[in-house]
């Protein structure tokens, strides 16, 4: 294997330009919708006193699940010390960080007092989880940060895998806290499973490996950068696994739910009769975000085709948002169980209705649009991508 | 580079002398009916009636504060230090008798927050006039 | 000006700090000249509670209940805010028991929980509880994060959707901040009684301290059977049910 170089990337193209105005656009028109949600009141938007937690919240938590995802190349590179994933390893910490830029954005712009924020960081309840996942994600920043630093500071490459051992330590708890969010609501039938915590792990690498690989494969297509198959086929690979674990614990949760009698009322929801949900579970979820993208990566006539891989991220990354806003969304729609036995007639109950508008999607998608500008504009400045990741240069056991 | 520290600077200076003259805020109705009747508002013990207002006058935030906390998360209730009290008295009333909010421009609260760029939260919440019955 | 050397400089911001010390100890130490009493902190001794019996309550209690709520509070009149949007301290809800088919109406609320969801995942402490058991939401410290609706059982918390204006003086409330019953506190802490129950007549609402063994309260749930809503949570709530 030769020495790996990075390189900084050009950015002086029409292509960089039209691509940070337009990545520049949705944050603007993000920024609006704040400004719209926030001057107005939540009134605007869809969410109410059932549905809490709307279409921003979907995003947001995508984009924070995604993240711990994405640093998992770094991971499996000094952790696990495989050493073809070694000359991905910045850029891995980079999607990680961006993502979650992104993420803690959109989640903070959404508050009903963006303006306090400082509270949350000056009154602490240890007994939150939430003010616990305040503290995870500043310190993933702090951690990430440092690993980077150990990867691009010479003098500090030896310390990488240790601090790597920490970051990897650091996203697994972080995720965990993510999912337990959810995990402790021990009011809603939908929540209330230690199966989500672990859940959410999985489904952070699989979503984290897909943007990962679609911002692998953009910035050295449009560099014009050698990228070879030995990686890409990787990766690949390692997608598919992903995806099929989360399908695996998608059928662990809602088998388990289904077993416990006072559960079914919401399994059936959610599987059979939840419209909407029903659908974006199905379709979306399972067999876009799911079956789809495991035929398209393993079936011989699209194996190894990148354009599919492409796709399979995409639809990835597509049925992740599905999954997420049938747990977030679908998991308040159906109604709590308040009276067990008893049926409610007045004043409570029947599915929450919930229609997201316009001002939500554009804050979602515009912090997603923060996180490619972050990437974008990070690897003109630093050296995150090596110069050639040809099968030559990267692939230790390559044979010519 | 040093021409534009100058000019900075300058700005700077300029907004402070701007701010440092003493503009007397509208008091309010009550307020100012108490003053004219000679009677001594704020006023503490073992402190000049002046250097009580100067006081209440710097240390107001503090004061409420600190109160706010005592009464919401404590239950301790009644005493000198009272929101409502504020706006009770500093309020003035427009031609048609009706209270004008304390934190509107050019009220009590507003011409000094104003002045000094100090954002007021406390009417995100609270009411900014006297009780209907009062 | 001369030159300070390092020992009168410790000693000269020692000076500093200690008149600043006192001037702000003299804050707490100078009392007003007619300075009103103030009164003691609430504790643990009392814990406030109330007992709602269905069979008592007839459906005009329950709406009585609610409007007086909200003639007290100040909340409901919502312009903007749709359906759920609007918010709701205080709902009059009726059950069918699913077995016998017996209805049963009754008036729910925030149910003061000892144990209560909303403060353990409250991130700044804004969900307070306080120390004779009512539970708040501080104003002052919410972010909005509406954390505490997704973990509250009983639905009894609304987010502000809209601006405000013309609140009660005694309650303040705000856009994009959450809020509950209060257990009417204003009127609690001046020995008053909830204005949901003074609006029933009847003793179907029965409001007092549950730690008090002479209390009305403390009586009538040792002799009549009476109920938590969500038991199984064990939040041991302050708000009783009987007949249901």
């Amino acid at each position: 294997m030769s020495i790996i170089r990075y390189e900084q990337t050009q950015g002086k193209s029409l292509g960089f330009y039209a691509l940070i105005a337009g990545l520049g656009a949705f944050v603007l028109a993000a920024l609006g919708s704040v400004y719209f949600m926030e001057h107005n009141g939540h009134y605007v938007t869809g969410m109410s006193n059932r549905i809490v937690w709307g279409l921003p919240h979907v995003f947001a938590l995508f984009l924070i699940v995604a993240a711990s995802g994405a640093l998992n190349i770094a991971s499996i590179a000094s952790v696990f010390n495989k050493k073809i994933y070694k000359p991905l390893s910045r850029l891995s910490g980079l999607v990680a960080l961006a993502l979650l830029a992104g993420g803690l954005m959109v989640l903070v712009l959404d508050l009903g007092r963006p303006d306090r924020l400082i509270i949350a960081m000056t009154e602490y309840n240890f007994e939150s989880i939430f003010a616990w996942n305040i503290i995870l994600y500043n310190g993933f920043f702090l951690i990430v940060g440092i690993y980077l630093w150990m990867m691009f500071e010479r003098r500090m490459n030896k310390y990488s895998r240790k601090v790597g051992i920490a970051a990897f330590t650091w996203r697994l708890i972080l995720t965990t806290g993510t999912g337990s969010i959810f995990g402790f609501l021990v009011a809603r039938q939908a929540y209330d499973a230690v199966i989500m915590a672990p859940m959410f792990v999985v489904m952070s690498f699989a979503f984290g490996l897909a943007f990962f690989v679609l911002v692998l494969m953009a910035s050295y297509k449009w560099t014009e950068r050698a990228l070879g198959d030995a990686i890409v086929n990787r990766l690949s690979n390692l997608l598919g696994v992903f995806v099929a674990s989360v399908l695996y614990f998608v059928a662990v949760y809602h088998l388990g739910n289904l077993y416990l009698a006072e559960n079914s009322g919401v399994e059936n929801f959610i599987l059979m009769d939840g419209g909407i949900y029903t659908q974006l579970f199905w379709y979306g979820q399972i067999i876009l975000g799911g079956l789809l993208p495991l035929a398209l990566l393993y079936s011989p006539a699209t194996k190894g085709n990148r354009s599919m891989l492409g796709l399979a991220s995409v639809l990835v990354i597509l049925g992740g948002i599905a999954q997420l806003y049938v747990i977030i969304i679908g998991g308040q729609a159906y109604p709590m169980e308040l009276f067990p036995g008893k049926e409610i007639l007045v004043g409570y109950g029947g599915i929450a209705a919930y229609t997201p508008t316009l001002p939500e999607l554009m804050l979602g998608l515009g912090g997603m649009a923060v996180a490619l500008i972050v990437i974008t504009y990070l690897i003109k400045f630093l050296p995150f991508l090596p110069e050639s990741l040809a099968d030559d240069v990267a692939d230790p056991h390559h044979k010519s | 580079m040093s021409r534009l520290l100058i000019v900075l600077l300058s700005a700077m200076l300029s907004i402070t002398a701007a701010h440092a003259d003493h503009h007397i805020p509208n008091l309010g109705e009550k307020a100012n009916e108490f003053k004219d009747d000679g009677k001594k508002a704020h006023k503490r013990e073992g402190m000049s009636h002046a250097a009580s207002l100067i006081m209440q006058r710097k240390m107001h935030p503090e004061l409420l504060s600190h109160k706010r906390d005592k009464t919401l998360r404590q239950g301790v209730r009644g005493g000198y230090t009272q929101l409502q009290k504020c706006v009770d008295c500093h309020t003035s009333v427009d031609k048609n008798g009706e209270h004008i909010p304390v934190n509107a421009p050019d009220q009590f609260c507003s011409t000094c927050h104003e002045k000094v760029g100090v954002s007021l939260d406390c009417f995100s919440c609270h009411r900014t006039t006297p009780a209907e019955d009062m | 000006m001369k030159e300070l050397n390092r020992r009168e400089f410790i000693k000269n911001t020692t000076v500093a700090t200690a008149s600043v010390a006192t001037v702000a100890s003299g804050i707490s130490l100078t009392t007003f000249a007619a300075d009103p009493k103030e009164s003691d902190p609430v504790t643990n001794e009392k814990r406030w509670g109330m007992l709602i019996d269905a069979n008592k309550l007839s459906e005009v209690d329950i709406d009585d209940m609610v409007n007086a709520c909200q003639e007290e509070q100040g909340w409901g009149g919502e312009v903007h805010s749709t359906g759920d949007q609007k918010s709701g301290w205080i709902k009059k809800v009726k059950v069918r028991d699913t077995a016998t088919q017996r209805v049963s109406n009754l008036a729910l609320m925030c149910q003061h929980c000892e144990e209560p969801p909303c403060v353990d995942v409250c991130p700044t402490n804004a969900s307070m509880k306080r120390e004779d058991g009512i539970v708040l939401v501080d104003k002052h410290r919410c972010i909005g994060c509406r954390y505490c609706m997704m973990a509250c059982p009983y639905d009894a918390r609304s987010f502000v959707h809209e601006d405000l204006t013309d609140q009660k003086e005694h309650m303040p409330r705000g856009k994009g901040t959450v809020e509950s019953c209060t257990m009417c506190v204003h009127k609690v802490d001046k020995g008053e009684q909830p204005a949901c129950a003074q609006a029933v007549s009847s003793d179907a609402v029965i409001f007092g301290d549950l730690l008090d063994p002479t209390s009305n309260i403390h009586q009538t749930l040792k002799n009549v059977q009476s109920t938590q809503i969500r038991a199984d949570l064990n939040l041991n709530t302050g708000v009783r049910y009987s007949g249901i």
